[in-house]
């Protein structure tokens, strides 16, 4: 029957931009707008960094500002790589360090020899070692790899430079053109009309104003002219090559040793120089991984902060549904029959502290969230009363049973927060799918996110709001 | 780059630069030399095996809303690993991409994500601006197609575009013909046996990592041969030697023997001309004879070759040699003066180039923030402006609220009041 506690048989309705349908264990509860949030209608947020192999946390930007420059320049990684640990560039696991020992000379006495500590990256999984693409053994546990420089930096970060001068000539220009445009005696020549014939027509010079969206003429006609800016940075345009390089001949009649072919998958972890040959794939720093935070998108309240420390599965705040709203799981179904009552036997966990007062409301009809039931069903008239979540309670031998008057048609047992309770359920299609079911449940909530009133009121409790959600169950198929 | 620039330093953050390719996305940061990662545009739902390709045209816009938002969700969160709240976006694109498309990536960017502005640029255009120079024929030998625009004078002759459906896929489906019919599989039962048998189909990971590492693209004498060969009737046409077979390991227990022949002869499909006489090469000489005459000569010689297909070895030599081998046929000899053609080696690899000059480009931060659609003209107007569609209303008049909106284009031709 473990089947029966499925997360996806009971599901609760999300009033977002889309109706979401999803289970209460994948839900969050916003205590300020008092509602259920899922994870589409909040906002995602990167809250920290930190490495998977070495759980070293990575600050964040504002902790880098906030902090002393000079000490944190040695850690600030804006790559989001790790700086101690590396991947195999064959198999993407995390490389380990290894030590051996070699002859090497000693600094003072150059004929005498003495065993000094070299280290080399291997793998464990590929056994793929440091030494397979000729980099040679450090002599430093960490901080001595270095990763290939691309050859085209300077090439690229030249003509980075040579734009932003473009970008710098147009700005002036349009910053000058706007200034010119709010002289006062303009709008007196210019009627409202050819304002916008002009604004239509464009200017009719190359530096019209760029639409967004428009085909981007990227800086048309504004090449640096001679001898204009005192500091000019000129390019020169990159040459076009008459010859290619043809195939070497070799490549039609040798055959291809295939593990020394590097796969599309090992290449493109490289962006910047895909090599083709496998004794030219470097180790690559290991990535990070984030945690998220996520954040309420109508009053921008935290739904769920995670701890900074990476070693920790903990939250700061953790505002999900499931310790705010009472929970229906689907306890026994009966044997489902087509147009015959049957009962369904549900429970109800109460997960605040306080007495809740549930009562149990079926859809109307034409109810505009009730699109899946393909049943009719009777939920008991009367509110049901469960008890707070008492965490001591099973400790405690002496406590008075709490005496509640329960009618034992409606609920059937009734064990510390929990009580259990029967709907009646009529079958009304006769197909195959499953029995699908949906009332709606109207509890007490008492919010205790409410802002501080003034103490004149006393230690009055919080106001309780009445929340409504609309719950689906999924009961299984007919069986004949 | 110094370490500490956009740390504070009074800018604002760099940009995310993202090239969403039909089948690798090649995503990073302004002001880069190389793209952070390259990865192949899937979503892997739960529970399915088979990964779901985001750019699809043809699906509905709720499927495809819930699949790029799932795609951008990976690439923000597990590779980019920065809040998407804090910078400006720059989509590179290939003109051909149809708005629905468009329109659908703006509205998760926006309503899902709330990036502050997004741009959309084309990345014909910008792989010019990765070398410094106005003018250039680009090719894009992507995965779907390969389409070449001229850009003249840093503005895209937009009526001269031509493209073929000869891509990565193309070869892919060629490729995993050739293998069903001629090649053996041995696995550790039995040997020699046909490939249908023994795995229904090859996945077409592997067929793309078995191009990859053994197919090439030979000169053109030798392709000349083999195409030859093929089409040849009577048989008399004699192949030339094909290379050596390989042995392909799948899955750890089976071998895939790849005939020799295969491994040259696949590609020659991107250079035979079919029956309109349109070949990879031919494109090239096309759009030169749809150009102004006055640019041809300039254009000629600034040929620049972007995208992932053109990256298998060989494949350069073989289509300048085919240039060069075309414009003398009687096709192109009258109506193309100019015989020289000079090709440019971009400082990125074919398959980044565009990414690049989209990097380069996003790093001039007020440009970029002068260009782009912000978050409140998109929520204002509800849609992003195409190049192809000249109803949208210019930014300014949006945030004029005392002045009358100036008059929108259509009004100018309908006789409504």
């Amino acid at each position: 029957m473990a089947s029966l506690l499925q997360p996806d048989r009971v599901l609760y309705l999300v009033h977002g931009e889309k109706k979401i349908r999803s289970p209460l264990s994948t839900l969050y509860f916003c205590r300020y707008c008092s509602e259920l949030r899922s994870l589409e209608c909040v906002s995602h947020e990167v809250d920290s960094h930190y490495c998977p192999s070495c759980l070293e946390n990575m600050p964040s930007a504002e902790a880098k500002l906030k902090k002393n420059r000079k000490r944190i320049c040695n850690q600030l990684n804006e790559n989001f790589r790790c700086a101690n640990c590396f991947d195999c560039p064959c198999c993407m696991h995390t490389l380990s360090t290894r030590a051996t020992n070699i002859p090497a000379p000693l600094p003072d006495d150059p004929s005498k020899t003495a065993m000094k500590k070299a280290y080399y990256l291997a793998c464990g999984f590929c056994r793929w070692t440091s030494r397979d693409v000729g980099m040679a053994d450090k002599s430093v546990a960490s901080g001595g790899w270095q990763e290939p420089d691309n050859p085209h930096t300077q090439r690229i970060n030249k003509l980075i430079e040579y734009y932003q001068q473009l970008a710098q000539r147009e700005k002036l220009e349009r910053d000058r053109k706007k200034l010119a445009r709010r002289r006062p005696y303009m709008p007196l020549a210019f009627s409202q009309h050819t304002i916008h014939v002009v604004e239509k027509y464009g200017l009719g010079t190359r530096l019209q104003r760029q639409r967004p969206g428009a085909p981007i003429t990227s800086l048309a006609g504004l090449s640096l002219k001679e001898g204009e800016d005192q500091k000019e940075i000129n390019i020169e345009p990159a040459q076009a090559l008459d010859e290619v390089e043809p195939l070497p001949e070799d490549c039609y009649t040798r055959p291809i040793n295939l593990p020394e072919v590097t796969s599309l998958r090992q290449r493109l972890l490289q962006p910047d120089f895909q090599p083709a040959g496998a004794s030219q794939l470097h180790p690559k720093h290991k990535h990070l991984l984030i945690k998220r935070s996520l954040r309420c998108r109508k009053c921008e309240h935290n739904l769920s902060k995670p701890e900074f420390n990476p070693t920790s599965i903990k939250f700061k705040i953790q505002l999900v549904a499931v310790s705010y709203i009472p929970e229906v799981r689907i306890m026994s179904i009966p044997n489902l029959r087509f147009q015959k009552e049957c009962q369904v036997l549900l429970t109800l966990t109460n997960p605040v502290e306080n007495i809740t007062h549930v009562t149990l409301v079926g859809c109307e009809e034409g109810d505009p969230e009730d699109i899946n039931s393909t049943a009719k069903v009777m939920v008991p008239t009367k509110e049901l009363v469960l008890a707070g979540k008492d965490a001591a309670a099973e400790y405690d031998e002496l406590a008075e049973p709490q005496d509640f008057q329960d009618d034992p048609d409606v609920v059937a047992f009734r064990k510390s927060n929990k009580i259990g309770f029967f709907i009646k359920v009529v079958p009304q299609r006769e197909e195959d799918g499953d029995v699908t079911v949906s009332f709606k449940i109207r509890h007490d909530f008492r919010n205790l996110a409410a802002p501080i009133r003034p103490s004149e009121e006393g230690d009055a409790p919080a106001e309780a709001i009445w929340l409504t959600h609309h719950v689906e169950l999924s009961l299984g198929p007919i069986i004949a | 780059m110094p370490l500490f620039e956009g740390l504070g330093s009074g800018g604002e953050k760099t940009a995310v630069v993202i090239d969403l390719g039909a089948a690798y996305t090649k995503c990073g940061f302004a002001g880069e030399t190389g793209p952070r990662f390259i990865i192949p545009s899937e979503i892997q739902k739960p529970g399915q095996q088979q990964s779901i390709k985001v750019v699809q045209y043809n699906i509905n816009t709720e499927e495809l809303y819930s699949n790029l938002k799932e795609f951008i969700h990976t690439l923000y969160f597990r590779h980019l690993l920065v809040n998407p709240r804090d910078r400006r976006v720059l989509i590179i694109e290939s003109i051909l991409c149809p708005s629905h498309f468009r329109e659908t990536l703006t509205k998760v960017f926006f309503k899902q994500f709330e990036v502050p502005s997004v741009l959309f640029a084309p990345s014909h255009l910008l792989s010019i601006m990765s070398l410094g120079i106005n003018s250039g024929l680009v090719m894009d030998c992507g995965y779907t197609e390969t389409l070449v625009l001229p850009v003249y004078e840093c503005i895209p002759i937009l009526s001269a575009w031509e493209a073929l459906p000869l891509g990565g896929k193309a070869i892919h489906k060629e490729l995993d013909g050739l293998l069903v019919e001629q090649c053996t599989v041995d696995s550790d039962s039995s040997t020699g046996q046909s490939l249908p048998t023994v795995i229904g189909s090859i996945p077409e990971e592997v067929v793309e990592d078995i191009k990859v590492r053994t197919c090439f693209v030979s000169d053109l004498q030798r392709g000349l041969k083999i195409q030859e060969a093929k089409f040849n009737l009577e048989g008399t046409a004699e192949r030339p030697t094909p290379p050596p077979d390989v042995d392909y390991p799948l899955d750890g227990e089976k071998i895939l023997h790849i005939k020799g022949p295969i491994r040259d002869s696949v590609m020659e499909m991107l250079f035979e001309q079919d029956n309109e006489e349109k070949s990879v090469a031919t494109l090239v000489l096309d759009t030169l004879v749809k150009c102004p005459i006055d640019t041809r000569k300039v254009l000629s010689e600034n040929l620049v070759i972007i995208g992932g297909t053109a990256m298998l070895p060989g494949f350069l030599h073989r289509l300048l040699a085919e240039i060069r081998f075309l414009v003398d046929k009687p096709k192109y000899r009258d109506a193309l003066a100019t015989k020289s053609f000079r090709l440019h080696s971009p400082p990125a690899k074919p398959n980044c180039t565009a990414w690049l000059g989209g990097a380069i480009f996003g790093a001039l931060q007020d440009i970029l923030g002068s260009r782009s659609v912000s978050r409140d003209y998109y929520n204002q107007t509800g849609r992003i402006p195409d190049w192809c569609c000249l109803s949208s209303p210019p930014p300014e008049s949006v945030y004029d609220a005392g002045k009358t909106p100036p008059p929108l284009m259509k009004r100018a031709f309908s006789t409504e009041k």
